[in-house]
């Protein structure tokens, strides 16, 4: 439904709303207006028969046909009214769940570089809030449509009908109520904005302090904090005060209106009912009518402002589903099969120079040539920022390297061209374990199995291998313990380890760890080397590479390559390269001095 | 940067929640009182107004039904325009009461809010740091934003307009009563129905609501998180899968809303045909008939069109507040059941008692003699017996394993905590008679959790404190190397919630400046060990070497080159101190130090009970 023909999007968005997601619910909105004409109808209807069964009774004639036909069409109101509600949100709330659906699904699909370039914040606030505007302006917008015309139409008329000249009075002060309620409410939801945001800062403000209280207290900056919480304390103060006005004072101009309408209609139709230019019972209907046009006119104002509202929420939430998908597909026509597969593919990398597509200026890799041989475990070095992270998402084609820069090379000598591979093809070949660690709050075992359901036994023997299982005797449910947020519940450590896990489940032909052991022990670390290369010189080794700037984890690695600036400055043995000067050298010099020292490295031990 | 991993000596966060005030409600309302009292006149106003504004609201009807009997239907002219103007001024003038009514509340209710929530702000900032060890911070949040709005809510919607409701249904049935008794009676007769009805209706749409509100919740988390771990799910092609599990949130969420519709339509409806039901009953019986039932005196034919319209006029005002009473009396017991906790806080005085002896410049020369301490009355002793002196000028190094009382030696120095026994003196002064401001300028401690705050850098750094001008700040950051940082953020540069925008050695770095910025006599270090790369390993060393170089220091060491810069190592084990002296003589003397320095690497703890957590760990690109 998103990749609607294009000129969809030069609808305005309600209308493109209404024809992308609406159409299947046009029953549901057709009873439903059914359901509010019987509704009017019947409001109009009721005082009529009142009128007929006080003239029967005055009469003495039998009431009780009235009697019933009154009560009874009371009785169908009820139903009716609410039959037309649901009916009218209904299809709001499918609308809402039909909207979710895509903008997750998209949003599931949409790359790297437009995360790079939009706030997640910014992203999530339109996907949870601006979307609540859907479900608004296709419910209530709706209902209110309908009600308004049906009712200006049938109330109006009706009243036009008994006499223009009084409507003409009547209907004066509610259409100026009206124009002048409607910029209130415009103020209104602009300042109900302003205050949701300035409550949501104070909060944060609290927040921050609560957490930070050791450091208030400590360095006596308790004034300095209790300012600027009176400064926000008293913005909120403002602009609530600014609300409390708007609701009182404003809003009820619209039940003003409505008395004066009253007023008007006792003083100029009075003295036409003694004139004889309209009777009794019309003063009397008119009196009905004037009270069931108020709904609907003062629902008008809220209805321009839901549109207005939701035009520009609408919109927002368009551009997220017009976002193109910019996928790093198969960038050559023919798909090309993939080398070796069962096993760990090498990679030919010539003349590789790149960089973000946010950033075209700030090249990150340059001119980088290396040769990685099936099977083999490599090992990249490099200062923040050297590229080394970038390698890796190219590799892994979170980015598509420039065309003819990398090849993938088979056991048997067969090449490819790594960007003419498809992509979930490609992907379904790899673990990539990223520099952060990101868990999901949910249990260990869905974690790292990331499957519905995880295969329990797979997902323990991964556990053993990234040395997690004497962790998990400590956590209340082993396994099935739920991690919390971003995995709060586990150590920095221990959420390196869940991902490693989650990488080694996956049984990958290419294992990519972005320096994932940075927060492991030495001795961890030693065992968790092994246990990655303990397929090496087999037939089903996978690739490994392994980023790190703790030397002693890439050590043993059958290549080295460092990186610096972007460029390969050296590449070779551990031996070799702490053989010849450079930057490897000085780093292990300064890392296994701290291990050398008859302390070794005393970190935490001594806590 | 979270907060710092519990320690065994320290007190948990309680489940049990102790922020309630004890009493009675006289009592409870005593303590909140003060807050509103200031703009009593406000109530005052309101209630005044209260009676006129239902009144003026009621007579609207009975003027247009004498408008109709009197003069319309029997074709009287005179005195029509006088109903007209009574009826034009009952109108205006109850839009003005109405007005005056609410704007009072509103302006009475939010200055108290706005009090309230300033001296419950000033309040907990007072308390001392065995408070916040035991509550939650969640918990406090709620006191001082929900709670504190729930207040408001009752003050400005709840409470006092349920007063203007019971005139207004008071009010409505005397008006009823003299208009038609008969009519009166049957609404007294059909409305328990009604009202049964909405209320039924009302209690099963309030607990979906709290689903509602839970499924959308979830819905909203469950998105939130997989946009976050998009590159997760993207490169294990985990989308499928993220899409199910989603849909079944999403789905359960509709499922809900649907359901709730129904009631919440349904409510919304019923009031509207009651009208008529009560009408068509009251020709079924035929007025004449009624009376005679019910032994009135009424004239047969009582009904008249005037006294139909204005009826159901009447009806209108009479149900509308009886649909929202159940409403408005959830909002008051919210507001009482917050108050409660409102009370309790403010009721607490866990404070560190202050002292009165002023400390300009402290020298730094620190003595604790026989220092004994407990968290709490019923805990076993932490220190038992520490004996230890720094000298101005000092680097002293405490090590030992986790438990033996190093953390909670410093805890006493800049009095986080109060009540030991023994002597600590500062410069000659005994600690507890100490000011306590004075003494927190002059000692500073740095500790594992590092503390950022979402304010510009500069702010972050000399926290408000005017004593200290840019330049203070501009050495303080060039000497612990947070200038690398700083100056290509910038001082005005806002820094993100928790310092997500830094990596974990900037933040340290940046805590470094703090402290040297505000220049205290003695330095406490809480050395972390966090996981950073070599170059900003390098730079935390270099800067703090640069702070031994200048400051009295105590700091609780892990990596053992701090140790060996230190002047002096103070082993502690037990709470005691076992031994100290340099680095050398302890390995020569073969003792703890030693054994400790023999065990080496990831023998204990590791470093991930230090410092790695989420948001900060160096990256290339975010």
């Amino acid at each position: 439904m998103t990749d609607g023909p294009p000129d969809r999007r030069a609808l305005h968005p309600i209308l493109r709303l209404a024809l992308d997601y609406g159409r299947p619910y046009r029953w549901s909105y057709a009873l439903g207006a059914l359901a509010l004409l019987l509704t009017n109808w019947l409001t109009v209807r009721i005082p009529v028969v009142v009128g007929q069964g006080v003239d029967a009774l005055r009469d003495g004639a039998p009431v009780g046909r009235s009697a019933l036909l009154v009560a009874g069409m009371g009785i169908v109101v009820m139903v009716v009214r609410t039959a037309s509600r649901v009916w009218f949100f209904n299809p709001g709330r499918d609308v809402e769940y039909d909207v979710r659906r895509d903008i997750f699904d998209k949003l599931m699909r949409l790359q790297p570089e437009f995360y790079a370039r939009h706030k997640r914040g910014d992203i999530i606030s339109r996907a949870s809030n601006d979307i609540t505007w859907a479900r608004l302006a296709m419910g209530f917008g709706a209902l209110a449509v309908f009600n308004i015309t049906s009712g200006l139409v049938l109330s109006g008329g009706q009243m036009v009908l008994i006499s223009p000249r009084l409507t003409a009075f009547v209907v004066v002060p509610l259409v100026l109520s009206l124009v002048i309620v409607r910029f209130f409410i415009q103020m209104l939801l602009e300042t109900q904005r302003e205050y949701q945001s300035e409550t949501g800062l104070l909060s944060d403000q609290v927040l921050g302090s609560l957490q930070g209280m050791a450091t208030i207290h400590g360095f006596v900056a308790e004034e300095a904090f209790i300012d600027r919480f009176e400064a926000r304390n008293e913005r909120v103060y403002a602009l609530s005060m600014k609300l409390a006005w708007l609701r009182s004072v404003a809003f009820p101009l619209l039940i003003l209106g409505g008395g004066l309408s009253l007023t008007l209609l006792l003083a100029v139709g009075g003295p036409m009912a003694l004139r004889g230019e309209v009777s009794v019972g019309d003063l009397a209907a008119f009196a009905t009518l004037l009270a069931t046009l108020g709904g609907p006119l003062r629902s008008l104002g809220w209805m321009l402002s839901i549109i207005q509202q939701s035009r520009a929420a609408l919109e927002r939430i368009f551009e997220l589903l017009d976002a193109p998908v910019a996928r790093p597909e198969r960038a050559l026509p023919a798909p090309a099969p993939s080398p070796s597969p069962g096993c760990g593919p090498g990679f030919q990398v010539r003349g590789l120079t790149f960089a973000y597509p946010d950033e075209p200026d700030r090249t990150v890799l340059h001119d980088v040539d290396l040769d990685i041989a099936p099977g083999s475990v490599v090992g990249l070095f490099g200062r923040t920022g050297s590229g080394k992270s970038t390698l890796v998402r190219l590799l892994a084609r979170q980015f598509n390297p420039p065309e003819g820069a990398v090849q993938v090379v088979g056991r048997d000598g067969a090449t490819a061209e790594l960007t003419a591979l498809e992509l979930d093809d490609w992907r379904a070949r790899l673990a990539v374990v990223p520099q952060r660690p990101f868990l999901f709050s949910d249990s260990i075992a869905a974690n790292i199995g990331l499957e519905d359901p995880p295969d329990l036994d797979r997902v323990r023997t991964v556990t053993d291998r990234a040395a997690l299982t004497a962790d998990l005797e400590s956590l209340p449910d082993g396994l099935e313990t739920v991690v919390g947020e971003r995995g709060i519940m586990l150590s920095g450590g221990q959420r390196q380890r869940t991902a490693l896990a989650r990488g080694l489940y996956r049984e990958a032909d290419v294992v990519m760890l972005d320096d994932v052991l940075s927060a492991v022990d030495h001795e961890t670390e030693a065992r968790l080397v092994e246990t990655l290369t303990r397929l090496r010189g087999t037939e089903r080794a996978p690739t490994t590479l392994i980023v790190s700037h703790r030397l002693s984890a890439i050590r043993h690695a059958d290549l080295i390559v460092v990186l610096d600036e972007g460029r390969v400055v050296d590449q070779g043995r551990h031996d070799a390269l702490i053989a010849r000067p450079g930057l490897y050298r000085d780093t292990w010099r300064v890392q296994s001095e701290r291990k050398a020292a008859p302390a070794a490295d005393v970190q935490g031990g001594v806590a | 940067m979270s907060t710092p991993p519990p320690r065994a000596a320290r007190p948990a966060p309680t489940d049990r929640d102790d922020l309630r005030a004890e009493g009675s409600d006289a009592r409870i309302l005593a303590t909140v009182w003060p807050y509103a009292r200031p703009d009593g006149w406000t109530f005052v106003l309101a209630v005044v107004v209260t009676p006129l504004v239902a009144l003026l609201n009621l007579a609207q009807p009975w003027l247009l039904k004498r408008m109709l009997d009197e003069h319309v239907v029997v074709g009287r002219a005179d005195g029509l325009t006088q109903v007209a103007l009574l009826y034009l001024a009952a109108v205006v003038g109850a839009y003005l009461c109405q007005a005056a009514y609410t704007v009072a509340l509103a302006l009475g209710g939010t200055r108290t809010i706005r009090r309230l929530r300033s001296a419950l702000f000033r309040h907990v900032l007072g308390l001392s740091q065995s408070f916040f060890d035991r509550q939650p911070t969640g918990r406090l949040m709620t006191r001082l934003t929900g709670d504190v709005d729930a207040l408001g809510d009752a003050l400005t919607a709840g409470a006092v307009t349920i007063v203007l409701d019971g005139l207004t249904i008071a009010g409505v049935l005397v008006a009823m009563l003299l208009l038609d008794p008969g009519m009166t009676l049957i609404t007294i007769l059909l409305a328990p129905p009604l009202l049964l009805a909405i209320n039924l209706f009302r209690r099963v749409a309030r607990k979906l609501f709290v689903e509602v509100r839970e499924a959308l919740a979830a819905v909203n988390a469950f998105m939130a998180e997989r946009i976050d771990g998009v590159e997760v799910v993207q490169l294990y092609g985990h989308e499928a899968v993220a899409a199910a599990q989603f849909d079944r949130r999403n789905q359960h969420f509709r499922g809900l809303t649907t359901r709730s519709n129904v009631y919440e339509s349904a409510i919304f409806s019923l009031v509207d045909g009651f009208s008529s039901i009560v009408v068509g009953a009251l020709l079924w019986f035929g007025a004449g008939e009624l009376s005679a039932t019910f032994g009135l005196d009424i004239a047969t034919v009582a009904v008249s069109v005037g006294t139909v319209v204005a009826f159901i006029d009447y009806l209108d005002r009479l149900f509308v507040p009886l649909r929202d009473a159940s409403n408005k009396i959830a909002v008051i017991q919210r507001a009482v059941a917050a108050l409660v906790k409102i009370a309790g806080l403010l009721n607490t005085t866990e404070r560190v008692p202050d002292g009165d002896q002023r400390l300009e410049a402290l020298r730094g020369h620190v003595v604790l003699r026989d220092v004994h301490f407990r968290y709490r009355p019923d805990a076993p002793d932490v220190l038992r017996g520490v004996d230890l002196e720094v000298r101005p000028g000092e680097v002293v190094a405490i090590v030992g394993a986790t438990g033996s009382g190093k953390t909670t030696v410093t805890r006493l120095l800049d009095r986080s905590y109060a009540g030991y026994r023994g002597s600590i003196t500062l410069d000659g002064v005994e600690l507890s008679s100490l000011a306590l401001s004075d003494l927190r300028r002059n000692v500073a401690a740095v500790r594992q959790d590092i503390q950022v705050f979402s304010e510009d850098i500069g702010f972050n750094v000399d926290l408000g404190n005017e004593r200290i001008d840019a330049e203070d700040r501009a050495q303080a950051a060039r000497l612990t190397h947070a200038n690398r940082f700083i100056d290509a953020l910038g001082w005005d540069h806002v820094l993100r919630e928790r310092g997500a925008d830094l990596s974990v050695g900037e933040g340290q770095l940046l805590t470094f400046a703090r402290t040297m910025a505000h220049d205290p006599g003695l330095i406490i270090l809480d050395e972390a060990t966090a996981s950073i790369d070599s170059l900003t390993e390098a730079l935390v060393q270099d800067a703090l070497a640069n702070i031994f170089a200048r400051k009295t220091v105590i700091v609780i060491a892990h990596r053992l080159s701090t140790v060996q810069a230190a002047d002096r190592i103070c082993v502690m084990a037990d709470g005691r101190v076992a031994e100290q002296g340099t680095h050398d003589e302890l390995l020569a003397a073969g003792g703890r130090y030693a054994a400790l320095v023999a065990a080496g690497e990831g023998v204990l703890a590791g470093p991930e009970a230090a410092g790695l957590s989420s948001g900060g760990t160096d990256s290339e690109r975010p």
